[in-house]
């Protein structure tokens, strides 16, 4: 099983999944060099860690897409609840006695819970130069404000440039709110759920996750497909998964 | 800022999730240990990645300002939006541009952006060959 815990290792935990599960040998996790993935098993579930080592810290670019990656695979094949990154015990039987073994049957129902699904991630972000057109040609304080700017030296314009951006910043977000609504219910049809996750840029028109049946993912990419058409002049759309399912395991309300 | 070419296939999708994407996923999702585990939890250090949230500020705005500023209103409407927006940008395109897009905007480097686009797609578990 796992190797013993020295005091300058840990085990990283990645993620829960069933017990029937089998790791290839070449899985790697995170860490410099990564060490081989191992599932610790408790009746019906089983915890996907690796060791790693105490006295460097995590989050080299290269260990968070390994998490992710490990994750997203495992996602494609079976149910799997993902840990958010960074979490660390420092002896294997922890992983048993203080994580599997009192959270057994609320892990087991999430999982059972999530069998044959996945996540898919749609985002979606504004065409700047046309956003603004729109802006302008919707918000005639914008457009007047942009008029008195024009030419004008950036100093001495300062405050009317605050203002029209923070109108703009506004008419944005009233838009990606409009148009996350939009996606939602055009794409309901193929989820079983869906959540709006917060813009991470100024620019981003839509960041919307859904849980799908796997069966499902190539309808919901051609509906995602006819939305993008729709809006290509506007918005540029990406999909991204199958995935595990981030924004549906949470800790309040399992699974 | 990504333009699509004008005719193709509307939806990206890349072959392998971007860094940026990995961040926004994996640090404020997923299942948080604290809840399950206390005694074992080691308190490992995490380089910190900015997870990018969107606080809009004065740079925000001033920046949204000089973009509208350089709009070109009346005679762009007959151009094709592609070009338009490449001419104005410089030419960005391609599934770069999302990224370089956000560092004009995050002044402080990110460390864990330089090696964005880290594609290892060995080493995954593919379910199920022997245990070691």
């Amino acid at each position: 099983m796992t190797q013993p815990a020295g005091a300058d290792h840990g085990f990283y935990v990645y993620g829960v999944v069933p017990a029937d599960v089998e790791v290839s040998p070449d899985a790697r996790g995170v860490g410099d060099p990564p060490s081989p993935v191992d599932l610790v098993r408790h009746r019906e579930i089983g915890a996907l860690v690796s060791k790693v080592p105490l006295d460097r810290p995590l989050g080299r670019p290269d260990d968070l897409v390994a998490h992710e990656q490990l994750l997203d695979a495992t996602a494609a094949e079976v149910p799997v609840l993902p840990i958010r990154f960074g979490a660390v015990l420092s002896q294997a039987e922890a992983v048993v006695e203080e994580l599997l073994g009192p959270h057994h049957d609320e892990f087991a129902a999430a999982l059972k819970e999530l069998d044959g699904r996945v996540e898919y991630l749609v985002k979606g972000r504004y065409v700047e130069q046309v956003v603004l057109r729109e802006v302008l040609e919707e918000n005639p304080e914008a457009a007047r404000l942009r008029e008195q700017i024009v030419g004008q030296s950036a100093e001495a314009t300062r405050d009317l440039r605050i203002q029209l951006g923070e109108i703009i910043n506004q008419a944005i977000a009233a838009k990606r709110e409009a148009d996350t609504r939009a996606l939602a219910e055009r794409l309901q049809p193929y989820c079983l759920q869906a959540a709006v996750r917060p813009p991470t840029h100024e620019q981003d028109a839509v960041q919307l996750a859904l849980l799908v049946e796997t069966d499902r993912g190539p309808e919901l990419e051609e509906a995602v497909q006819e939305v993008a058409e729709s809006w290509a002049e506007r918005v540029t759309l990406r999909v991204l998964g199958p995935l595990a399912p981030y924004d549906f395991a949470t800790t309040s309300r399992q699974g | 800022m990504t333009v699509q070419p004008a005719g193709g296939g509307a939806v990206e999708r890349p072959g392998s999730t971007s860094l940026a994407d990995v961040i926004d996923t994996i640090l404020d999702k997923g299942l948080v240990i604290d809840a399950y585990v206390n005694v074992s939890l080691v308190g490992i250090q995490i380089l910190t990645v900015d997870a990018r949230v969107v606080v809009a500020s004065v740079d925000t705005y001033l920046r949204f300002a000089e973009a509208t500023e350089r709009l070109s209103l009346g005679d762009a409407r007959g151009q094709g939006v592609p070009e338009m927006v490449q001419g104005a940008l410089g030419g960005s395109g391609g599934q770069a541009a999302l990224d370089s897009g956000d560092q004009t905007f995050h002044e402080e480097p990110e460390p864990a952006r330089e090696k964005s686009e880290a594609d290892s797609e060995e080493g995954t578990p593919r379910r199920f060959h022997e245990r070691d």
